[in-house]
């Protein structure tokens, strides 16, 4: 009995301890600093919604929101077609973003982000204001707009916090120095690779090695321009289809290394003009190996694919119609005297001498017929664009993959076969369609500097287009190039150091110290137009239509923590077009703040 | 060349005869581990901290430099012990001299620098006559002093957690307890029952569950066993089992590697900063191992030691109930198909079966694709995959034990089925279920380290230990450290429950009675 009850008074004892012991759990450092902890008022939950490639940036976010005092909810997908998924459930508060403006030009890094139409506007932005300026700097030149993006700056993201910045990606390429010549690497800020000036450090192997490179997706989109915008194919369409303008490394338009050999902006910013080349040829596969042909690049398919590229009715999943909407008209300049007739926008002499700079011959007379053309005798063609609204940034669309110059008749031949509002997917067979070069048709006419002979699930391989600029400075240097494709960066990485990759593409930033030991690699860290950001989901009904709590979480956010762990290799942030446009706006990090509009957020509430 | 010959047997015969003598010798197998295994240490600490350092042309840390050389000194200790031992057994008298077991008093307090086997090998040594109790009542202790020197290491943070001075104060308290219970046991429970005098002693044992201490706990359970067992002349089935198993070292040491565990994932909510472990601190990214960092610092700059003792407790708690879990359903269902037989146990057998015939870490990754990423549906998909081994294990031995005559004296007397399956049958076909589970709970921790690492286990910013492996994989080259010491982490607790399962078969197995 006594032994009862001791043991009784003993284990009431352990239990009290004990519970006394978990009443004190909550440590001292948690949120110490700056009285970040919702004082009183209950913890605001928030839904972060993104997937695995965003797993250390999501942990960052967490980790500083849950220092701010909210209670956060990670929903990690395994993937961008499941948060695609997930998003438009609408369970979500904040959702991770990214954003790389490929073209260059700012009006392309706001109109679909920001823009109540946008399509990458999932959190529902929904402002005229933004509307407006959006379409108010788009018709500006370089020159001008700057004001008025900061504007829109101010206004979107200071002001009304519609979406968070978190930090800005660079570039990071890493080549193989003992093979490659690194002088001969270039790492464009917006396009993609140019893969004509790679030259091995041994050139008598240019004609022999086969490059490799390597990239995340094997699934390509489709290989008819308009109908991709992604990173299957950016890389291998920007150099297998020429455009008639080109993009240099610190994204100037310029008709160096394109289709023409010079261009000009009408007065007016409406009308442009590209004098054309004539060694520029198509080439075609036949048995998985690049055979040449003599039909020329001319105005015909110029006009033929940017018409396309304008038109939703041409093209079958046309992903690329917001870019090149602006186009009204494309024709071919058959008079003179028309060109004589305008001035440029830039220069004031007129479009025709602004063409004429260091052509090999004067310009005698223009045709529409591209087996005339001669450059050496004088013949030329112009094709002429027209767009509905003053709009200088159409350059740089023009610039971009999706308008890539395609053989007319080749397109025609494969395209005619069905109806583009009738298309069955299951039966019909677009041009590009990569299924069927899988299978080894290979269809495609190539205008670029390589062409593509073969395409497997494990890589793509291409071989130099023999036509295309031969005897200039743009022919391709190396002959066979190939693209791996490897999905996890840790694995291409080692692929890399194996020496089975010669440049890499895309390195993580947590391998960057370790390449760069190596005194056989060389590891370009340059900037690039990539963005990562979080949407604020602003639906109907959804609790963040509070600016208050949008603010709350807007000063909650440390960029230097992002930029700290990426080893330095990430910068600021402000807005998807900050890259371009200098506005020195900087992302404020105060708990304070944040808690003042968390705390004016609850005090709406009640 | 006969007397040779003579002479060649005799002395093969004596050698077997003194390595019969020294095997059943507890002093000498605790001690000869001990040097053997701080041996091994040394070596390792000379060639990482003295002469790696001076090849690569770092200097050698004084911290790194004292602990070799106190290695080496209870190195040095334990094999004159060893070889003292050694001489003593197999000289003249047999036994172990009275100044070698006062050896003992100087082996126990290395315990400071982590070296438990000297502990246990001094405990071992110091006393001449040594029974279950006793041997219970250091590991108990060792336990306690082994989670307050852990939390100790949080003294070289910046910031201590509230009630980091209670948690030790508290388990400080309660080793001088231990202390006091150790002398209780020498001097109450050597005679037949324990006196009974000692029970309240008991009573405190059996209290140190509450803290993990299982040790403890089964010291509480033995005496009070003993105690009311009203025949002296025959022993207590189940306290024979531990006294079996407790004659195999590695198995104990297994179970004290479970047990410090178990202990310190319940001590770490008192002495630890689970902010460390989650909280992101930039400052102290990639941070090398030091005394404030012990086994340095990941990406985010998260505590790795402090991630690890967290760690723990996830890892435990999913490996333990994804084992009950499907102990329970799995044992009802071969139960139930033993015992019946005919369509039923066809049924139920069937469909186990075909759960078997399912890879089971691909069904685990299918139940939480469907489900989504938590530490619930990482039970449950654990816990499925299992079953059909339990429940074969269990239907085996039904089968077999439904047939003898204790279940047929049941029936006569008109027990119900259900009273004959939970009363008669599932207590006595329990013993290879446990023997399983034991194992069963070290494959589950790994199962749920594999998911985690895979990153469809427990959410990433979790201190489970398959998430701070990953969070080290990619930083092998750099940082090494911090994918190793998870890794040794998952590695001790897999092998402890291996070795304390093996033990543990070997003691219930009935041949080796």
């Amino acid at each position: 009995m006594k032994l009862r009850k001791l043991t009784a008074v003993l284990l009431v004892g352990a239990m009290v301890l004990s519970l006394a012991a978990c009443g004190k759990k909550s440590s001292n450092s948690g949120g110490g600093d700056g009285g970040s902890s919702s004082s009183g008022g209950e913890q605001e939950t928030i839904r972060l919604l993104g997937y695995s490639y965003y797993e250390s940036t999501m942990n960052i976010l967490r980790d500083q929101l849950t220092k701010a005092g909210f209670a956060v909810e990670v929903d990690m997908q395994p993937d961008y077609a499941s948060m695609v998924t997930a998003r438009d459930t609408g369970n979500w508060d904040i959702a991770m973003s990214g954003w790389t403006t490929v073209t260059g030009n700012p009006d392309y890094a706001v109109r679909d982000v920001y823009a109540s139409y946008g399509e990458y506007n999932p959190g529902g932005i929904n402002d005229p204001k933004i509307d407006e300026l959006i379409d108010k700097a788009s018709q500006e030149t370089s020159a001008e707009y700057g004001a008025t993006y900061k504007e829109l700056e101010d206004y979107a993201i200071t002001e009304m916090a519609y979406s968070i910045p978190l930090y800005a990606t660079r570039g990071i390429r890493a080549i193989n120095n003992t093979v490659v010549d690194e002088k001969t690497v270039k790492n464009p800020q917006s396009r993609s690779a140019y893969w004509e000036d790679y030259s091995y450090v041994d050139e008598s192997q240019n004609a022999t090695r086969t490059l490799m490179l390597t990239q995340v997706m094997p699934d390509l989109t489709s290989l008819d321009p308009p109908q991709a915008n992604d990173g299957s194919i950016n890389q291998l369409s920007a150099n297998i289809n020429v455009r008639i303008v080109n993009m240099t490394e610190d994204d100037q338009i310029v008709a160096d290394g394109s289709l023409s050999r010079n261009i000009s902006t009408a007065e007016g910013n409406q009308a442009f003009y590209f004098i054309l080349r004539d060694d520029c040829y198509f080439s075609r596969v036949e048995d998985k190996h690049v055979v040449p042909t003599d039909v020329r690049v001319g105005a015909e398919d110029v006009q033929f694919s940017l018409e396309r590229a304008a038109n939703q009715d041409m093209v079958v999943n046309h992903k690329t119609y917001n870019l090149h909407k602006h186009m009204s008209d494309i024709s071919i300049v058959t008079d003179v005297e028309e060109l004589k007739g305008v001035n440029d926008s830039d220069t004031g002499k007129s479009v025709f001498d602004t063409l004429s700079e260091g052509l090999p011959s004067e310009i005698q007379t223009l045709t529409e017929d591209k087996t005339q053309v001669d450059n050496a005798n004088g013949v030329y063609q112009v094709v002429k664009i027209s767009t509905e609204n003053p709009f200088p940034q159409v350059l740089y669309f023009l610039a971009h993959q999706s308008a890539g110059i395609l053989n007319k008749e080749a397109v025609t031949e494969m395209n005619s076969k069905f109806e583009v509002a009738s298309y069955d997917p299951t039966k019909d067979v677009c041009y590009g369609d990569p299924a069927t070069i899988k299978s080894g048709d290979n269809h495609l006419w190539m205008s670029g500097p390589y062409a593509l002979v073969d395409y497997d699930d494990y890589q793509v391989v291409f071989e130099k287009n023999p036509g295309y600029m031969a005897g200039t400075e743009h022919e391709a240097k190396i002959s066979n190039i190939a693209i791996k494709f490897i999905k996890e960066s840790a694995s291409a990485t080692s692929e890399f150091r194996a020496g089975g990759v010669d440049i890499l593409d895309a390195v993580n930033t947590n391998d960057v110290a370790t390449l760069q030991e190596d005194k056989n690699y060389t590891v370009f860290v340059y900037i690039r137009h990539a963005t990562t950001y979080c949407d604020i989901n602003m639906a109907n009904g959804n609790k963040f239509e509070n600016i208050d709590l949008r603010k709350a979480v807007f000063y909650a956010i440390n960029q230097d923590e992002f930029i700290a762990y990426n080893n330095d290799l990430v910068g600021p942030l402000y807005s998807t077009a900050s890259t371009l446009i200098k506005t020195d706006n900087k992302l404020e990090f105060s708990l304070e703040k944040s808690a003042e509009h968390l705390k004016a957020y609850q005090d709406s509430k009640k | 060349m006969a007397k040779k010959e003579m002479t060649k047997n005799e002395s093969l015969y004596l050698k077997k005869v003194n390595r019969r003598k020294l095997s059943g010798s507890l002093e000498y197998t605790t001690s000869k581990l001990a040097y053997q295994v701080t041996a091994v240490l040394v070596f390792a600490l000379v060639i990482w901290q003295i002469i790696l350092p001076l090849a690569t042309g770092k200097e050698i840390g004084t911290i790194s430099a004292v602990l070799t050389a106190v290695y080496g000194v209870e190195f040095l200790l334990q094999f004159i012990v060893v070889k003292r031992i050694e001489k003593e057994i197999t000289g003249a008298v047999g036994e172990i001299s009275n100044t070698t077991r006062k050896l003992g008093i100087l082996l126990v307090p290395f315990v400071v620098t982590g070296n438990f086997l000297l502990f246990i090998a001094g405990a071992m040594l110091i006393k001449k006559e040594k029974n279950l109790e006793y041997q219970l009542s250091v590991y108990a202790l060792l336990v306690n002093i082994f989670i307050i020197l852990i939390s100790l290491f949080n003294l070289f943070k910046d910031t201590l957690v509230d009630t980091f001075w209670l948690g030790i104060g508290f388990y400080a308290l309660y080793s001088v307890l231990n202390v006091v219970v150790i002398g209780a046991v020498n001097k109450y429970t050597f005679g037949k029952k324990p006196d009974k005098k000692f029970m309240p002693f008991a009573v405190i044992s059996l209290l140190g569950i509450a803290l993990g201490n299982v040790f403890s706990f089964v010291l509480g359970l033995i005496t009070i066993g003993k105690y009311r067992n009203k025949n002296e002349e025959v022993s207590v089935e189940w306290i024979d089992v531990i006294k079996r198993l407790f004659r195999n070292y590695t198995a104990v040491i297994g179970m004290f590697f479970v047990v410090l565990f178990i202990g310190i994932s319940i001590g770490s909510n008192l002495t630890f900063d689970y902010d460390i472990a989650i909280a992101n601190n930039f400052s102290a990214r990639l941070a090398e191992p030091s005394l404030m960092y012990p086994f340095g610092c990941d990406d985010y700059g998260r505590c790795v030691f402090t991630r690890i003792i967290f760690g723990a407790s996830i890892s435990l708690i999913v490996g333990l109930v994804s084992t009950v879990v499907p102990i329970i359903i799995g044992g009802i269902l071969g139960a139930i198909a033993g015992f019946y037989g005919g369509t039923r146990d066809n049924a139920i057998m069937r469909v186990m079966d075909v759960l078997n015939a399912v890879p089971s870490i691909l069904l685990a990754i299918a139940i939480i694709a469907a489900f989504g990423v938590s530490t619930m549906n990482l039970i449950l998909a654990l816990s499925v995959s299992v079953i059909p081994s339990y429940a074969r294990t269990v239907r085996a031995q039904v089968l077999g034990i439904s047939n003898q005559e204790f279940v047929e004296a049941a029936k006569a007397c008109g027990a119900k089925n259900g009273t004959i399956i939970f009363k008669h049958i599932i207590p006595n076909s329990l013993a290879p279920v446990i023997v399983q589970a034991t194992m069963g709970i070290g494959s589950a921790v790994l199962s749920t380290s594999s998911l985690s690492y895979l990153g469809i286990g427990v959410e990433a910013h979790i201190p489970e230990w398959g998430n701070v492996l990953k969070a080290g994989s990619t930083f092998l080259e750099t940082n090494p450290y911090i994918a190793i010491y998870p890794g040794l982490a998952i590695i001790i607790i897999v092998l402890a429950f291996n070795f304390f399962g093996d033990g543990l078969r070997d003691a219930l197995d009935p041949k080796l009675k």
